[in-house]
């Protein structure tokens, strides 16, 4: 395990702002860059004006209260694994971070910052440079994992301001190149790894197939558009692109379980970028196009694969950022694997999973999803050793990948010197398997197991639960 | 910003270990790579195929390719690929045929 060393100053600050992927889009003549959906940085835009102009038409009520709660209390401190890993260093601290943004609603709109400004250390960016050093203060020392949020007795959500921010930032283009890449994509194709509708559909061809090679499964489908069933099934487009593997557990469980379900054609990734970036614009359209093909296909209900800021958004966030009504019920896959066990329609050898196995909570399904006790329960009828890792459920520390920070790869070096104090939270669990249920989440505890040397393997629910099944 | 040093020339790389600029490719920096990355023995003619059709694929469309062409066009199973690069298609394979690093939550 590495020494945690305190930092003088904040490392991330002096990363300049890259715009090589934005200066190509535009010379591409993309659609989302010409009508103004996707921002791009333009020097003499006047940024600084069209930041505070646009902060005080955003903020609203429980963004204010936030703003003006904070009693400089420290609590906050305590739960962040950025501060815990940097002790001494104030730059690290939830307050500082949200304190960013405070100073300058408290400059233009409170009125204890125009009378005493100095007294509330309140001020206003002067430069293009001050709004490239709030995002790399929001996007950059960060994960949004609200676990200050939940331990502040204030109520103050610093995660909400500082998503806020980067909703500011990202209207002036000022964003870090991996965000603007994967919101180019969304709004390009629909889906952030620009999977074409032949590469999705050959995927799952691809999977059926195989599957199929095993004759207890010869009948087995992965249906597309296949009307009135009683779930559209949702994915992460990793699976598509890069591990499919998870495709396949799920379409095998769901065969064995008799379950008539489908995916549908488009409207099919559950990730959602904008809830990263802070554009609700983004959030709304990748929401809508997912609960629009729910519709479509008179689904009796929308599961979410095993993603954590997937099942935030497309459960929760995304309803409003589309203003759209909820009238199709949601829930995690994790959910469904439950119902499937609890009615005995799989059955399982928990002797299978034998080895020790903890589980890991995702930020956003426990402490912002309010789902906890489903994959306990889950890996208990699956698993024959499962142990309880501390802090936990909406106490656990973040992957320390969480936010979008695993598509920045310029922040990595802090993440990982923060992540010190989730190695030792999982290195104390003694096993060998961590289980999640977020695809963000394992590559972030991959990382952290293969950067503090850990003996432990990552995944995921379907997967020890397909390994499980009996048939 | 990490570097690799291949018979005296320095590669630059992103703090995940991707390669900077793809164009400095070779397969001595492959073969450096794959030491960097761990997990591998020995770059053998399995390894080859995969990495050289994503470079290829690469060249052509800009972009990695999905992990289904790389597998039915080298034979590998899907199980195989992950045997081949323990940290998968893209943190793997992409990294080690010198692509920058893929767009998205991976």
């Amino acid at each position: 395990m590495k020494n945690m060393s305190p930092r003088k100053r904040n490392p991330v600050e002096c990363l300049p702002l890259a715009t090589g992927s934005q200066e190509k889009a535009r010379g591409d003549d993309l659609a989302s860059v010409y009508d103004r959906r996707l921002k791009t940085y333009d020097p003499a835009g006047d940024n600084v004006r069209k930041f505070l102009d646009l902060l005080a038409v955003r903020i609203n009520r429980s963004l204010a209260v936030s703003l003006v709660a904070c009693v400089h209390c420290g609590m906050c401190v305590d739960s962040c694994h950025y501060a815990l890993t940097h002790p001494g260093d104030s730059t690290m601290t939830p307050v500082y971070k949200a304190d960013q943004i405070r100073r300058i609603f408290k400059r233009r709109l409170d009125w204890t910052g125009r009378i005493v400004p100095w007294w509330v250390h309140a001020a206003t960016p002067a430069s293009d440079e001050d709004l490239n050093r709030l995002k790399n203060i929001v996007f950059g020392t960060c994960s949004a994992c609200r676990r200050c949020t939940l331990n502040c007795p204030m109520g103050v959500d610093t995660a909400s301001l500082v998503r806020f921010t980067r909703g500011l930032l990202t209207e002036l283009g000022i964003v870090p190149e991996g965000v603007f890449n994967v919101s180019r994509d969304e709004w390009e194709t629909g889906n952030q790894m620009a999977v074409t509708p032949l590469d999705y559909l050959g995927t799952l061809q691809w999977m059926r197939d195989d599957l199929r090679t095993d004759p207890k499964l010869s009948g087995l489908e992965i249906p597309v558009v296949r009307p009135d069933c009683d779930f559209m099934y949702t994915i992460n487009p990793r699976e598509i692109k890069f591990d499919p593997r998870s495709i396949a557990q799920a379409a095998k469980i769901f065969h064995l379980a008799g379950e008539r379900w489908t995916l549908p054609s488009a409207g099919w990734d559950q990730t959602n970028f904008g809830m990263y970036s802070g554009d609700d614009r983004l959030g709304g359209y990748i929401a809508r196009n997912l609960y629009e093909a729910a519709v479509r296909l008179r689904a009796g209900r929308i599961v979410i694969s095993e993603c954590g800021h997937g099942f935030r958004s497309t459960r929760w966030e995304g309803y409003t950022w589309a203003e759209y009504d909820q009238n199709i019920p949601s829930e995690s896959v994790v959910r469904t694997l439950k119902r499937y066990l609890k009615e005995q329609r799989i059955r399982v050898d928990k002797s299978k999973n034998a080895l020790p196995v903890t589980f890991h909570d995702s930020c956003n399904i426990a402490r912002s999803g309010g789902m906890t006790e489903e994959p306990r329960w889950v890996l208990n009828e699956v698993c024959s050793n499962f142990q309880e890792m501390h802090p936990n459920r909406t106490e656990n520390y973040c992957c320390t990948g969480g936010g979008g920070l695993l598509s920045m790869a310029e922040y990595r070096p802090l993440r990982l010197e923060s992540a010190a104090v989730k190695a030792r939270q999982l290195e104390a669990t003694g096993a060998k398997l961590v289980c999640t249920m977020c695809h963000n989440c394992v590559d972030g505890l991959n990382d952290v197991v293969k950067h503090y040397k850990l003996d432990m393997k990552i995944v995921q629910v379907l997967e020890l639960v397909e390994n499980a099944l009996v048939y | 910003m990490p570097t690799l040093d291949v018979a005296g020339k320095t590669i630059a790389l992103n703090e995940e270990g991707f390669m900077e600029h793809p164009e400095e490719w070779d397969k001595a920096v492959a073969v450096a790579l794959a030491e960097r990355e761990g997990g591998i023995e020995e770059l053998g003619p399995e390894h080859w195929a995969v990495i050289e059709y994503i470079r290829g694929f690469y060249l052509e469309n800009e972009l990695a390719p999905m992990v289904r062409k790389m597998c039915q066009t080298t034979g590998c199973t899907l199980k195989h690929i992950y045997e081949l690069f323990p940290s998968g298609p893209a943190k793997g394979a992409c990294k080690l045929a010198g692509l920058p690093k893929p767009d998205g939550c991976v």
